[in-house]
């Protein structure tokens, strides 16, 4: 299945992009998924202890399952106000 | 619960909104909170902060602070909520917020809570221009 990732803030920077695309096997998992990128883009992986996961407008744990067509988004702690 | 949480790329003119207030006979309590970008951040100056925001994201888990708002103050009649994104310089407002209701501890504590919490769940950074 295809799940398309989006990197905010800085997260932009350490991967040098704001969105790819990973192939990941049916009823693979974000832990998976981070897997995977970390080891495209080994600067991320630094970040892990702080990584904030989203799946849509929600927030999710490394756990959760993805779904085909999944939109992804890894960001730093956020910091409005 | 009236609810307004606007993104916007446009300065922030606190008198403009507190002229659009409405309040019933029965509400008591105006509170606003200005939050501005001061010039120093960590011990550095700066001249300004670069917000960025993941939208339609940020605008959902505003809807869940609100929802959390309304359950725990069922009294308030109103929260807006406005912050600013892109490059807002040092002096100018990047959060204004308001909560209207019947007596003021609920709205400062409702107004703390949105705050607090925004800051840990709303996905907004932020990036300081030297």
């Amino acid at each position: 299945m295809t799940i398309r990732v989006q990197f905010w803030s800085y997260f932009k920077d350490l991967s040098g992009c704001a969105e790819t695309t990973e192939q990941l096997p049916p009823g693979a998992t974000i832990d998976q998924l981070l897997k995977n990128l970390y080891a495209r883009f080994p600067k991320l992986s630094a970040m892990q202890n702080s990584t904030l996961i989203a799946v849509g407008l929600e927030y999710q744990g490394r756990s959760y399952l993805l779904n085909e067509g999944d939109e992804v988004s890894l960001f730093p702690p956020v910091q409005g106000g | 619960m009236h609810r307004l949480v606007t993104l916007t790329r446009d300065p922030i003119f606190d008198s403009a909104y507190i002229s659009q207030r409405s309040m019933s006979a029965t509400m008591g309590a105006a509170v606003s909170f200005s939050g501005v970008v001061r010039g120093h951040e960590n011990g550095e100056a700066i001249t300004a902060i670069e917000y960025e925001a993941n939208e339609p994201m940020a605008l959902h888990q505003f809807d869940i602070l609100l929802d959390l708002i309304e359950e725990q103050w069922p009294m308030i009649e109103t929260v807006r909520i406005v912050h600013r994104l892109g490059k807002v310089p040092v002096g100018e407002p990047s959060l204004w917020l308001e909560i209207i209701a019947p007596h003021r501890a609920e709205a400062f504590a409702s107004g703390q809570f949105l705050i607090d919490e925004m800051k840990k769940s709303v996905p907004i950074w932020k990036k300081m221009i030297g």
